[in-house]
C-alpha cells in the first residue's frame, strides 16, 4: 500500500512537471492582460528545436572527433526551447500588442503552427537522420534521474524527493521565483498593476508595452522549456510525431486550477499530474478507465464553480485579460 | 470605411480560391474516365494505373504508418511506377474526414485505393457502392465478405504468429518472470497479439505471468510512457506494447528493464532495451492487389497472409541483450510454425471476453485465428493475463 503511494507520488510528480512549467509560463503571461492560447504550439517548438539542439550539438562534436559532454548538451536544449517558445510568443505578442488583433484568435493561430512547425521538423530532421532523431546515451543520462549524494540515499524520503531529473527542481525553482517577484519585488506589483487595469497603470507611469511584451516573451520561453521536457524526458529524447498531444491545453486549464498563482500551481500541478495517471496506480473495481480521464477537468471545473461563487478579487483572472490596451481609447 | 474595404477584398480572395479549388479535380476526373474505359476492357496499363492510399498518421510516426509506406514504396519499386501515380492522403481522421479523402482520390483518378487504418471501415464501404469501378482495399477490417460489393476488399496479415515468436525472446529474458503489456483498446486485435505473445513467453518460460494496462488510443506518447512506468513498478521486466510510439521502448530502457517493439524496429531509438519487434509486410499485399488491377484480375475478397508467406517477420534479434539460445527457440518454434506443426491459439486454452462471454479451446483442437477472415477474432483472456483496470 505504502510503496503504492510512493509510487503514484512519483509518477504523479513527473507528470505534473511539464504541466507546471506550461501554466507557469501562461500564468506570466495572463499577469501581463495577455490571453496566450498558443501554449501548446509554444511546447511542440520548444520540443523540437530543444531535441534538434541537443542532437546537432552532439553530432557536431562527434564529427569534430570529440566526445559530447552532456551537461552542456542539456543546457543546450534548455536555452534553444527557451528562444523557440519566447519565438512563438514574440510573434503573438507583436500581433496583439503592437497591431492590436483580436488575442483569442492568435493564440489559436499560434497553436496550429507551433504544432505543425514542431512536426514538421520533427519529420525533416528524422529524415535527414535516415530514421529516427535520437540523442545519444551522454543527453539520455543527464535526462534522468538524479543521484545526489547521502539525499538520495535517504530511506524513502530518498527517492520520493531527490530522485528526480533536474528539470522537476528547475520547474519549482522558477515556480518559487515566480512567486516572490509577483509578491515581493516592484516588478512584480507593477505587472500585476498592467495586468489588472493598464489605464491606471498607464497613468502611474509604467510603459505598458514594455511589461506586456517581456511578460509574454519570457512566459513563451518557459512555455518552451515545458515541451522540452516531452522531449527528452518523456519520450527520452527520441523524437515521437505529436508529442505534446494536448498538454499545452492540459497547462492552460491548470492555471485557471491554480487561480493565477505560481505557489499554488506546484502543488495543484502535482494533483492535476496525480489525476491523470491514477488509473494506472489504484484500481477501483468496476469504475472505467474513462472517468479517470476526466478528473482532471471535473477538477477544473469545481475549481471555477468555487471562485466565481466565493467572488474573491485576489483568485480571479487579471481584469484586463484578454483585452487589448490602446491609450487612444481612454 | 477600411475594414470594409479589406472584408470585401478578402471574401473576393476566397470565392476566387474556391473557384480555383473547384477546378483542379474536374479537370483530373476526365482522365479517370478514360482509365475506366480501358479497365473495362480488362486491364489498364501500367503507365496509367493510379493508385491512392489513405493514411491515419504519416511516416513521421516511424511506426504504423511508417510501416504502412515501406510497403507502398516495395509496392512502387517492383512494379516500377512513377511518383505521381502514386496519392497519399496522410493524417486523415477516422471520421467524416474519410470519405472527403476517399472522393478526392477518386476525383483525382485513382483506379485502386487502399485505407488503412480500423476506424475507415463504413466510409470505404459506402464510397466503394457508388464507384465500382474502383477496387476499395481495407486493412485490418472484416465486413468486405458480407458486402455484396465485388470492388471492396479487406486484408491484413497473420501478426499474431509474430507476436508469439517476439513472446519467446520476452519470455527466455525475463528474470521477475513478470512481462507488461501497454495496450491500445480492449479490441479482438489488440487480445489477439497479446495473448499470442503471452503463450509465445509462456511456451518457453512456464512461470510467467503478463500484466496488461490500456491507454485507450492509438497513438499517445504521454501516456504510454506513463503506462510502461507503472507496469515497470508493478514489477514487470519485459514491456511489450500494441501502441504506436517509441515511448514504451524508451522508458524500459531508462528504467533498466526490456522491451519487445511492434511495426518497426525500435532498436534505434532504445537500444539497450530493445529485444526484438515483430512486423508486417505490407507491400505483398499492395503488390498483389496493383497488379491485380493491371491485369484485369479479381482481387481477393478477404486476403491474409502470415510468416510462412514473409508477409509477418521479426526485426533482427538484439544478440547484445537477449538471453542466450533465444535465436534457436525462435528458430524452431519459427520452423513449426511454416510446417503447419504449431498453432499459436492450440488448446487447452480458456478465457473471458471483456464481456465476459467465456469460451474454450479443447485439447488437441486449436482455435482458427485469422483463417476464416483476416480480421482477428481472438478476443478472450486467458490464465496469467492480468488486465490492469
Amino acid at each position: 500500500m505504502l510503496s503504492t503511494l510512493n509510487s503514484l507520488f512519483i509518477a504523479a510528480v513527473l507528470a505534473g512537471t511539464p504541466l507546471l512549467l506550461g501554466a507557469l509560463g501562461e500564468i506570466l503571461t495572463e499577469k501581463s492582460g495577455n490571453l496566450n492560447l498558443g501554449v501548446e504550439g509554444m511546447m511542440f517548438m520548444g520540443a523540437i528545436t530543444g531535441l534538434a539542439g541537443s542532437y546537432y550539438y552532439e553530432q557536431g562534436v562527434v564529427k569534430a572527433g570529440g566526445d559530447p559532454s552532456g551537461v552542456l548538451s542539456a543546457l543546450i536544449a534548455l536555452i534553444v526551447s527557451f528562444l523557440a517558445g519566447a519565438l512563438g510568443a514574440l510573434i503573438y505578442a507583436f500581433l496583439t500588442i503592437s497591431l492590436r488583433a483580436n488575442q483569442n484568435v492568435t493564440g489559436l493561430t499560434l497553436t496550429i503552427f507551433g504544432t505543425g512547425f514542431g512536426n514538421f521538423f520533427g519529420e525533416y530532421i528524422g529524415q535527414k537522420a535516415g530514421g529516427y532523431v535520437a540523442v545519444s546515451e551522454v543527453t539520455k543520462n543527464t535526462f534522468s534521474k538524479l543521484h545526489i549524494p547521502v539525499l538520495s540515499d535517504i530511506p524513502v524520503l530518498g527517492k520520493l524527493l531527490f530522485q528526480y531529473n533536474w528539470v522537476v527542481y528547475f520547474a519549482i525553482v522558477v515556480a518559487i521565483i515566480m512567486a516572490w517577484v509577483f509578491n515581493k519585488s516592484r516588478i512584480g506589483l507593477n505587472l500585476r498593476a498592467v495586468g489588472e487595469d493598464p489605464a491606471t497603470a498607464d497613468a502611474a507611469g509604467i510603459s505598458i508595452t514594455k511589461y506586456k511584451y517581456i511578460a509574454t516573451v519570457v512566459g513563451g520561453g518557459i512555455c518552451g522549456i515545458g515541451g522540452m521536457y516531452m522531449s527528452m524526458v518523456t519520450t527520452s529524447g527520441v523524437w515521437v510525431h505529436g508529442c505534446v498531444s494536448g498538454y499545452g491545453w492540459l497547462a492552460v486549464a491548470l492555471v485557471i486550477f491554480a487561480t493565477w498563482s505560481p505557489a499554488r500551481g506546484m502543488l495543484v500541478a502535482l494533483i492535476f499530474g496525480g489525476l491523470t495517471i491514477m488509473r494506472m496506480y489504484v484500481n477501483i473495481p468496476g469504475l472505467p478507465a474513462q472517468i479517470y480521464d476526466m478528473l482532471p477537468y471535473v477538477a477544473t471545473i469545481i475549481v471555477l464553480i468555487v471562485t466565481s461563487m466565493r467572488q474573491s478579487k485576489e483568485h480571479a483572472q487579471p481584469k484586463s485579460c484578454g483585452n487589448n490596451y490602446f491609450r487612444e481609447e481612454r | 470605411m477600411k475594414k470594409k474595404v479589406l472584408s470585401a477584398v478578402l471574401c473576393a480572395a476566397m470565392i476566387v480560391g474556391v473557384v480555383a479549388g473547384c477546378g483542379a479535380p474536374a479537370a483530373e476526373t476526365g482522365g479517370s474516365d478514360d482509365a475506366k474505359k480501358t479497365e473495362a476492357s480488362g486491364g489498364i496499363a501500367k503507365e496509367d494505373i493510379k493508385v491512392g492510399f489513405v493514411h491515419i498518421s504519416d511516416p513521421s510516426d516511424m511506426g504504423y504508418t511508417y510501416n504502412q509506406d515501406l510497403g507502398t514504396q516495395e509496392m512502387q519499386k517492383e512494379l516500377g511506377l512513377s511518383d505521381d501515380q502514386i496519392v497519399n492522403k496522410y493524417n486523415v481522421p477516422e471520421g467524416a474526414e474519410c470519405d472527403t479523402a476517399l472522393r478526392e482520390l477518386v476525383d483525382a483518378g485513382c483506379n485502386i485505393i487502399f485505407a488503412t487504418s480500423f476506424g475507415y471501415e463504413d466510409y470505404v464501404k459506402e464510397v466503394a457502392a457508388e464507384y465500382p469501378d474502383i477496387q476499395f482495399c481495407h486493412a485490418t477490417g472484416l465486413q468486405a465478405k458480407d458486402s455484396g460489393l465485388d470492388n471492396f476488399h479487406n486484408y491484413f496479415a497473420s501478426i499474431y504468429e509474430g507476436r508469439y515468436l517476439a513472446g519467446i525472446a520476452a519470455g527466455m529474458k525475463t528474470e521477475s518472470n513478470k512481462l507488461g503489456y501497454v495496450a491500445a483498446f480492449p479490441f479482438a486485435e489488440v487480445i489477439s497479439g497479446y495473448t499470442a505473445f503471452y503463450l509465445g513467453a509462456k511456451s518457453v518460460n512456464p512461470d510467467v505471468t503478463m500484466d496488461i494496462m490500456y491507454t485507450n488510443s492509438w497513438n499517445d506518447p504521454t501516456v504510454e510512457s506513463q503506462v510502461a512506468k507503472a507496469l515497470i513498478e508493478r514489477g514487470c521486466d519485459v514491456i511489450s506494447q500494441h501502441s504506436d510510439s517509441t515511448a514504451p521502448a524508451t522508458t524500459a530502457e531508462e528504467n533498466g528493464v526490456w522491451q519487445v517493439g511492434y511495426n518497426n524496429d525500435m532498436s534505434e531509438a532504445a537500444p539497450n532495451a530493445s529485444l526484438i519487434s515483430p512486423r508486417i509486410d505490407w507491400g505483398i499485399y499492395v503488390t498483389e492487389a496493383v497488379q491485380a488491377v493491371i491485369d484485369g484480375e479479381e482481387i481477393p475478397v478477404d486476403w491474409c497472409k502470415g510468416y510462412k508467406d514473409g508477409a509477418v517477420y521479426l526485426s533482427p534479434l538484439n544478440e547484445a541483450i537477449a538471453a542466450e539460445g533465444t535465436q534457436e527457440a525462435i528458430d524452431e518454434a519459427a520452423a513449426a510454425i511454416e510446417a503447419g506443426e504449431l498453432h499459436v491459439f492450440a488448446g487447452p486454452l480458456k478465457g473471458v471476453s471483456p464481456e465476459g462471454e467465456e469460451y474454450e479451446v479443447k485439447e488437441g483442437e486449436y482455435y482458427h485465428e485469422q483463417e476464416e477472415q483476416s480480421a482477428p477474432s481472438w478476443l478472450y483472456i486467458i490464465d496469467g493475463c492480468n488486465v490492469v483496470e
